[in-house]
């Protein structure tokens, strides 16, 4: 048995349109599942126990179950509820939603890590309490959210896989096309795997430069000192971003 | 204009049931400096952190400069006020935490520069030339650029005690100014303080500097237990207390107050 290089030259373009999917849809379930995950994490900060108790029970339960089933829910429920939409947008909502429950977890610890003192000093000047997040809060806490929250979107992009249950052409649902057509499975899978493995190596390496940028910036207002801060960011952030 | 800075009536406050502040009752006149003594525990922090509303108060009323902070009465029943009336209202009551709180990801001047844009709604420039009279007053002329992380702990001092000045408090509270500062900064910061009394600023100030207490305020209030135990002017309440409490507690520190009374 060979390596059939002509079943690639053959079907390359389904896998072009199934990677350029993928990386749509990871891209969108990334930034609604972070505005989620923000808002998440701002309204648990409200001294509401009602508040707290149901975001509580919305972030449990997307941990507990399983993607594909939560998938299954969306994709069999919303049309159960009368709302009628493509595989590709419901594939869409339901990784959003998968995300947003642990980045909302990521950014909670990180205004929850700093000292309770520097949102009070926002409030007691006059700030509102979005104004102290925005002002004061966030910006001390971005440059920590960098590594666990690449950890969770290359998560992420290898569970959008599960898409292809639900018909979503992306790329591992071509991959299965390639090999139904060729019953070529090697060929086909070996192909998606260097796929999966470049695009994940793209973003595991620009958050990689981003965490060194923040890195950089960090350790100077932690350190005071220029040359410390570049020999903290050569020696101490690679380990830090290895994590 | 009111004569009264600061007006606070029956505040209580209760941490799991247990009363920390009492139905307290305190008035502070425009331009007066009152230094707060009284021991570890007594409710000293939670009386500053209640009347910025930092801790919401179980009951009692707050005015500044005569206008209602917190809780109104409004046809005769008592109203929480709406955030944005109590957002509107903070800048006016000026706080220094013991911790400082600066802002670390923000340059000295930014941190005095901030506040002001954001919640007064100052122009960046106006805002800014502010900023520079005040850290040039406040010595720190050439150390706005600087992260707070880079100041000395004096120098951070005066940073916080200029971003709540910026926003021409009518009250300033001080939290226990000197007690993180190395012993040969204490001075300066109270002397800083004292200036600050000598420009008409009112203020209270927690402190355990019996000197200060004594040279400086107006008046001195002794708590013990979530109430007011004892008040009046330093030279009676400190060189006469008639509170076995207030004796107890000068007592301990007594060797410190001796020498500067
Ligand atoms: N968030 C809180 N929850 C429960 N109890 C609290 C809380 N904050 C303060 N207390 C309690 O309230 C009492 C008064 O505390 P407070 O910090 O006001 O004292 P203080 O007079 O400032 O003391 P110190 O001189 O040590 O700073 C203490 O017994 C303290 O344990
Ligand atoms: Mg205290």
């Amino acid at each position: 048995m060979t390596f059939d290089l002509s079943i690639l030259a053959q079907y390359w373009p389904l896998f072009v349109k199934g990677t350029w999917l993928t990386i749509r849809i990871c891209l969108a379930a990334t930034i609604i599942g972070y505005v989620i995950g923000i808002v998440l994490a701002l309204l648990s900060q409200i001294p509401s126990r009602a508040i707290k108790a149901a975001i509580e029970i919305y972030l449990l339960t997307l941990r507990a179950i399983p993607f594909i089933i939560l998938l299954f829910v969306v994709y069999y429920g919303l049309p159960f509820s009368g709302i009628r939409i493509p595989a590709v947008i419901t594939g869409t909502i339901a990784l959003s939603l998968y995300a947003s429950a642990y980045y909302a977890e990521i950014v909670r610890a990180a205004i929850e890590a700093l000292p309770r003192g520097q949102y009070e000093s926002a409030r007691v000047i006059g700030m509102s309490a979005l104004q102290a997040m925005r002002h004061v809060i966030f910006p001390q806490i971005v440059p920590t959210l960098v590594p666990p929250s690449t950890n969770i979107t290359l998560t992420m992009i290898k569970e959008s896989a599960v898409l292809s249950s639900i018909t979503v052409a992306e790329l591992t649902y071509q991959s299965l096309v390639v090999q139904g057509n060729t019953f070529a499975p090697f060929e086909a899978f070996a192909a998606v795997t260097l796929i999966y493995w470049a695009i994940t190596a793209i973003v595991a390496h620009a958050a990689s430069l981003l965490e060194r940028r923040f890195g950089r910036a960090r350790s100077e207002h932690l350190v005071g000192s220029a040359l410390a801060a570049s020999f903290l960011s050569l020696e101490a952030m690679p380990k830090r971003s290895r994590r | 204009m009111s004569a009264t800075a600061l007006s606070v009536s029956g505040l209580t406050k209760r941490f799991k049931g247990s009363a920390v502040l009492d139905d307290v009752y305190l008035d502070v006149a425009r331009g007066e400096v009152v230094a707060m003594i009284g021991p570890s525990g007594c409710g000293k922090s939670t009386f500053l952190r209640c009347i910025t509303l930092i801790e919401q108060p179980e009951a009692g009323f707050i005015s500044v400069a005569g206008k209602p902070f917190g809780r109104e009465v409004v046809g005769g029943t008592v109203h929480r006020q709406p955030r944005r009336a109590v957002d509107a209202m903070r800048p006016k009551i000026g706080m220094v935490f013991q911790a400082l709180n600066l802002w670390p990801h923000m340059t000295a001047l930014e941190n005095v520069v901030r506040p002001q844009v954001v919640v007064l709604k100052r122009s960046r420039d106006e805002a800014t030339a502010r900023a520079q009279k005040l850290l040039a007053d406040l010595d720190l002329a050439d150390r706005g650029d600087r992260l707070p992380h880079a100041l000395s702990g004096g120098q951070k001092q005066r940073v916080a005690i200029a971003r709540a000045l910026a926003m021409d408090p009518e009250i300033m509270l001080f939290d226990e100014p000197t007690s993180a500062l190395d012993p040969e900064l204490i001075g300066g910061v109270l002397a800083l303080l004292k200036d600050l009394a000598a420009g008409g600023m009112t203020m209270i100030v927690v402190t355990h500097e019996i000197g200060f207490a004594a040279n400086v305020a107006d008046r001195v209030v002794f708590m013990h237990g979530g109430r007011i135990a004892e008040e009046g002017p330093p030279g009676r309440v400190l060189k006469q207390p008639g509170d076995p409490r207030l004796q107890a507690f000068l007592s301990l520190i007594r060797p410190a107050a001796a020498e500067a009374v």
